[in-house]
């Protein structure tokens, strides 16, 4: 499956300014068996682990509402809060930052690295770091990012795109993970088992970890009592990053501050059962600012709004920046399951990408994502935060309408044409029985023998592309309903 | 560095603006942070299940148990056993290069010491990285346990040892006592009157899933984990 030079050919573009609208993205991977039957496993795996965990938690329901009760209350104080976080991380001896947008965040990481006269960095997995687009960045002022989450090298090594938050290469099968690291790796005779792939992996980056003295994370949670900040990860790789260098750069969204340490019971229980299927994930760290005789010497905290705070705004949609990212929405929603995480053409993809991205781009690109759904609720059900995600999508999908129709470019297309008319229709009643009257004598040309139209012409065609239509009946409900009145009326 | 500066403010701003939309959220614009977040804990339902059921005995067996789901290694003993099973486990192992943090207590070491040929333990008054990772085990106490994931939390004490010492060396001894097992996580909470500032908390040796799902143990943390639950019930008051 992979290309010559041990590339993974799936240059996707998770850039929502640049890529193609979801439903022409998502047709390339249908068309691709091998990713399908890839990720179509990875997710069963995780959801029968997760379900088998979370059935077993007899309070999971009571913990759901507990997260999404302080989730919520850190978003109504979150000025507060982020301050509070500000001054105690500050006071343990940290630097916090404040970007307000990428490009910004950006600077300051590059600023600091500059400063360190660092050639290289290291790197936990951050999906916030993607989200920035920050290793293109670092790479061209020539600053080498070697990142260190095992699926993170999978991609890096094999110039792939993340497909999915928590486990970026489960699209990657194997044997494609075989060529790639067999070939950047310069290891002739590796195997395709994970164990010795896995143990290639330790062996490559080991040196690494006892070298780079800079590196950068992302963080799971800010603690705003304590300014204290937590990372949540199964490899190690993180608490090697965490620790061993001399200094250490975490970025993190605003919305990830928690008001207290003891919130943490809530989050800690449902984080790794949601995500990977675990009881608890191998390992979780937790510092505070700097300390003498352990760990980086210097630490920063860059906080990054990026689009954040106008979501903070929209009374439906900040529900959003609850979300903990843990992947649980991907992993059970039918239209992820088929299209994989490219076809959202962003880092963050499944329905919780779907209304992150068109609202973090601000209504400005990925209008498509909230129409890629059926409104199932499976995702709604999963969310251990309670994030109401078809809402969501409904409320960005009239946004987005709203915003289209204003567009002089669709007042002659045909969907709002027929909106336009159906507005008209529907206000008057000769008019909705005449349309009625018409439409049943026009539709019996296109009707067949059993019932159901197979073809329509012009406009008509889309919808009988990929499904039939039931023909008109010959009586509306209305005209029966009037009949059988006059029916009982006359028996008596 | 101006810019900078403009940006918290900005940001801080555009938070401000989005909580007026929200009358309920934002009662006096002009309210105090402190005086905002008083009292905000009491609003979260805290229904979820807050204190363990099972009995002491029950509670350490389930320790055990979910220690062992996770690949780890499980020996349990009376306090007094201790050395004894501490040796034990090492000469198992087939270790003999240890690094310990300097707090652990001086009967842990003086028995291996004596009984395992070639057995050297360095203890980390400042270590250098090179020296801990030449090391093939660690041996060290830990804060707490906690039953239901299988969890050991190191608070990373002078008896638990620096982050890296428990992250370099291939081979993490780890000895816990019965009475610092709880049932729950938030039973752990409990037990912090104040917040730590360097926790840890560990479920098994570290491990990946990233290739097609396949469970695959040691990555970059220790490869193996062992643990010695030291049933010190009746010696020490069980905490309830």
């Amino acid at each position: 499956m992979s290309a010559p030079g041990g590339q993974l050919d799936d240059r996707a573009i998770l850039d929502p300014a640049h890529a193609p609208p979801f439903p022409a993205a998502a047709l390339t991977v249908l068309r691709d068996p091998q990713l399908r039957k890839n990720v179509a496993h990875a997710t069963d795996v995780i959801q029968a682990k997760r379900a088998l965990l979370v059935a077993e938690k007899t309070d999971w329901q009571e913990l759901r509402s507990a997260a999404s009760r302080i989730k919520e209350e850190a978003l109504d104080h979150l000025g507060a809060y982020l301050k509070q976080f500000e001054e105690r991380c500050t006071a343990a001896g940290g630097t916090v930052h404040w970007a307000a947008d990428a490009a910004e965040a950006r600077r300051i990481i590059l600023e600091i690295l500059r400063e360190e006269k660092a050639e290289e960095v290291i790197k936990i997995k951050t999906m916030t770091s993607a989200e920035i687009q920050l290793n293109p960045f670092l790479e061209a002022a020539g600053i080498r990012a070697h990142e260190t989450d095992l699926a993170e090298i999978i991609l890096q090594l094999g110039k792939g795109e993340p497909s999915h938050i928590v486990v970026p290469a489960l699209h990657v099968n194997r044997s494609q993970v075989r060529e790639v690291f067999a070939r950047r790796m310069g290891i002739e005779d590796l195997s395709d088992d994970p164990q010795a792939l896995t143990a290639a992996a330790r062996g490559f980056l080991r040196r690494k970890f006892l070298t780079v003295p800079m590196a950068i994370s992302g963080a799971n949670f800010l603690i705003a009592e304590t300014g204290a900040v937590v990372v949540v990860e199964s490899e190690g790789n993180g608490r090697m990053c965490l620790t061993l260098p001399r200094t250490l750069i975490t970025l993190a969204g605003i919305e990830k501050v928690l008001p207290r340490f003891a919130d943490l019971e809530v989050m800690l229980q449902l984080l790794a059962r949601s995500a990977t299927g675990e009881r608890m994930n191998p390992y979780t760290s937790l510092w505070t600012g700097v300390r003498a005789d352990d760990g980086p010497q210097r630490f920063h905290v860059v906080l990054l709004d990026n689009g954040r705070s106008s979501i903070l705004a929209r009374r439906t949609g900040r529900q959003t920046l609850k979300c903990i990212r843990c992947a649980a929405c991907m992993n059970a929603c039918p239209v992820y399951r088929q299209t994989g995480g490219h076809a959202y053409g962003s880092v963050y993809p499944g329905p919780i990408g779907a209304i992150l991205t068109p609202q973090l781009e601000q209504m400005q690109h990925a209008q498509s994502l909230p129409y890629a759904s059926s409104l199932c609720g499976a995702c709604y059900e999963v969310c251990p935060v309670k994030i109401n995600i078809p809402e969501v999508l409904l409320e960005l999908r009239a946004r987005v309408t709203d915003q289209e129709r204003r567009q002089a470019r669709r007042i002659f297309d045909p969907l709002y044409i027929g909106l336009r008319v159906a507005n008209l229709l529907f206000s008057r009643a000769w008019l909705f029985h005449a349309a009625q009257w018409a439409g049943r004598i026009g539709l019996r040309f296109f009707t067949g023998k059993d019932g159901w139209i197979h073809r329509l012409p012009g406009v008509g065609a889309k919808w009988t592309q990929t499904r039939d239509l039931r023909g008109l009946p010959r009586q509306t409900f209305h005209a029966w309903w009037t009949g059988r009145r006059q029916a009982i009326g006359n028996r008596h | 560095m101006s810019g900078i500066i403009d940006s918290r403010e900005r940001v801080l701003g555009r938070i401000r603006a989005a909580a007026r939309n929200f009358a309920a959220a934002d009662p006096q614009p002009a309210a105090k942070d402190a005086q905002e977040l008083a009292g905000a804990d009491a609003a979260i339902p805290r229904r979820y299940a807050r204190s363990g059921r099972l009995s002491a005995e029950a509670r350490m067996a389930l320790m055990a148990e979910r220690l062992r789901e996770y690949g780890a290694e499980v020996a349990v003993c009376k306090p007094e056993e201790l050395a004894a099973a501490i040796t034990q486990q090492i000469a198992a192992s087939g270790r003999r290069i240890f690094v310990a943090p300097p707090g652990i207590p001086v009967a842990w070491r003086v028995e291996v010491a004596n009984k395992i040929k070639g057995f050297e333990c360095s203890f980390d008054h400042g270590l250098q990285i090179g020296e801990i990772e030449q090391a093939e085990g660690v041996m060290t106490a830990a804060f707490c346990g906690i039953a239901d994931s299988g969890t050991i939390v190191l608070h990373h004490s002078a008896s638990e040892g620096r982050r890296m010492l428990t992250l370099l060396p291939d081979w993490h001894l780890c000895i816990l006592k019965a009475s610092q097992v709880v049932e729950t996580l938030p039973e752990y909470f409990d037990r912090c009157p104040q917040p730590p500032a360097l926790v840890t908390w560990i479920s098994g040796p570290s491990a990946t899933a990233d290739i097609e799902m396949t469970r695959i143990q040691g990555v970059h943390g220790p490869r193996f984990l062992n643990v010695i639950l030291a049933d010190d019930r009746g010696k020490e008051p069980a905490v309830h």
